[in-house]
């Protein structure tokens, strides 16, 4: 059990997403960054439907009643146990200790996972939150968190994962690209956008110069997460975690998996650009993702 | 539910590194709902969203991506070989107060009177086409085409849940409360989405839909 004693302000549990009910307009969810939440996840030795927490708005601080393996990812994150520890490090916690994990305006989602995974329940097949409907809530101060039995023990500690966090952000052009002006796919391509305060676990808003669709809406369609749908207005919006699973807009490009979590991690005014890559390249930079997660 | 009907190939884009949309047209037509749904159910490597002229077909990164590609070729070369019991479509009611804000609107909209409207938008059944927008959220068709509803031009920023909406030859009802933009017709107190259902969803994809007045 692990005890919070400061949730944050929209802090959640999530595993690797409810994929079950997509056809009945349940969104994923998940992670907002899929590569911190594996990346803490791999580090305590837990596996990919294992559950961890998702945290919004630190400080954010817990113990746990036992000794555990934990891990702490995201960006800007720092972690003290007594004393400061490594983030994105396999950290060995003995019963009792408060974790505190503080940041900076630049952290957004912060990744703790504990060996064993969190044992809340199931719901239509998974323990990601998605409050908005009723599936799981906000974690408060005060909440205990059941826990699985621990996969790793005190001499795993110190393994870690290196991962920076860029504004670089690979894309793939479509499925709609055809519904635009190649000019205008050359555009988004090539300017730069800017982080709106907006943003949430659903989209990342955009704000740069306006992509003009040809057609300003479709018939609607499926969408998945790192679609990059341009609404009237022309200010693109990122399809996140926790997305609706259909959507009207042309979808100019779609960000890699691999890269999803460096636009979720954006902070409100800062920028980032996409680059083109064709399927190929994501699907090389996926792998070696996973290698990387593979040896940690 | 099975149409055999093979009509022009369909057109495969990449959806980033995972996914891939088939566009099986680009006109609103019930066969091609139909298709979209067959091909969903018919995908088994990851999540399937069928649309109205398209489905995209999600891949479970768990396989092996460099196989996605090849996967769905052979879904779509398989296409109509066999008579798939896709499902089998229920019957689901609705009981509807028609108190809508804009029932008058509607019925002005149409030339037909308020009794006129309710009569037409309760006498026949509907094809739940698929689901989106948000948990529960059916896309029903088709309207009677003597009911003219178009999108508000200024979409309400709350339509309580169980609100009955039309728009452009559809109905609906709205499982959570939620910004909209469809006409409101009646409201009904059925639970369109309960997570704690064993079926969380009233309507599924191809279920068959009626209203009935209270």
């Amino acid at each position: 059990m692990i005890r919070l004693e400061g949730a944050g302000i929209a802090s959640t549990i999530q595993d690797g997403g409810r994929l079950g009910h997509v056809h009945l307009g349940v969104p994923i969810s998940g992670p907002a960054d899929p590569f911190a939440f594996r990346a803490a996840q791999s580090l305590v030795g837990n596996g990919a439907e294992d559950a961890a927490l998702e945290v919004i708005g630190l400080p954010f601080t817990f113990r746990s009643e036992t000794s555990r393996i934990i891990a702490v990812t995201g960006r800007d994150v720092t972690v003290t146990v007594r004393d400061r520890v490594p983030s994105w490090t396999a950290l060995f916690v003995r019963g009792g200790d408060l974790v505190r994990i503080n940041g900076t305006e630049r952290s957004r989602y912060t990744y703790v996972a504990v060996s064993g995974g969190i044992t809340s329940e199931v719901i239509l097949g998974s323990r990601a939150a998605y409050p908005r409907i009723g599936i799981g809530r906000v974690l408060r101060a005060g909440d205990a968190l059941p826990l699985g039995a621990a996969h790793r023990g005190a001499e795993d500690a110190g393994a870690t994962v290196s991962h920076a966090y860029g504004d670089r952000i690979a894309a793939i052009a479509g499925p709609h690209a055809d519904r635009f002006a190649p000019a205008e796919v050359e555009r988004f391509f090539a300017e730069p956008f800017t982080l709106s305060p907006q943003s949430d676990r659903q989209g990342a808003r955009l704000e740069g110069v306006a992509i003009a669709p040809k057609v300003g809406e479709l018939l609607s369609c499926g969408v998945v997460t790192g679609a990059v749908q341009v609404p009237r207005g022309g200010q693109p919006i990122v399809a996140l975690a926790d997305h609706g699973t259909t959507g009207g807009y042309p979808i100019i490009a779609t960000v890699i998996a691999a890269d999803i979590g460096l636009v979720a991690q954006r902070a409100p005014g800062e920028t980032l650009r996409f680059y083109r890559v064709e399927r190929d390249e994501a699907l090389r930079r996926a792998r070696e993702r996973s290698d990387l997660l593979a040896t940690a | 539910m099975t149409s055999l009907r093979r009509t022009k190939s369909p057109r495969v884009v990449p959806f980033g590194d995972l996914a891939f949309m088939v566009e099986l047209g680009d006109q609103f037509d019930p066969a091609l709902v139909d298709r979209a749904l067959q091909l969903a159910y018919r995908w088994k490597w990851g999540p399937a969203i069928p649309a109205y002229t398209s489905v995209v077909l999600q891949y479970d990164p768990r396989h092996d991506p460099a196989m996605a590609e090849g996967r769905v070729a052979r879904l779509l070369r398989t296409e109509g070989q066999q008579a798939v019991a896709v499902m089998r479509p229920r019957i689901i009611e609705i009981p509807v107060r028609y108190d809508g804000p804009d029932l008058d609107d509607v019925a002005a909209m149409s030339k037909i009177s308020v009794a006129k409207l309710i009569e037409l938008h309760s006498s026949r059944e509907y094809t739940a086409y698929f689901l989106g927008y948000m948990p529960g959220w059916a896309y029903c068709g088709s309207l009677d085409r003597r009911i003219v509803a178009t999108r508000l031009t200024r979409p309400r920023e709350r339509v309580p849940a169980g609100a009955v909406g039309v728009v452009d030859g559809q109905t609906g009802v709205y499982p959570f409360p939620s910004p909209g933009g469809w006409r409101l017709i009646g409201s009904s107190d059925a639970v369109m989405f309960d997570p704690a259902r064993e079926r969380p969803s009233l309507i599924s994809p191809g279920d068959r839909v009626r209203f009935v007045p209270r």
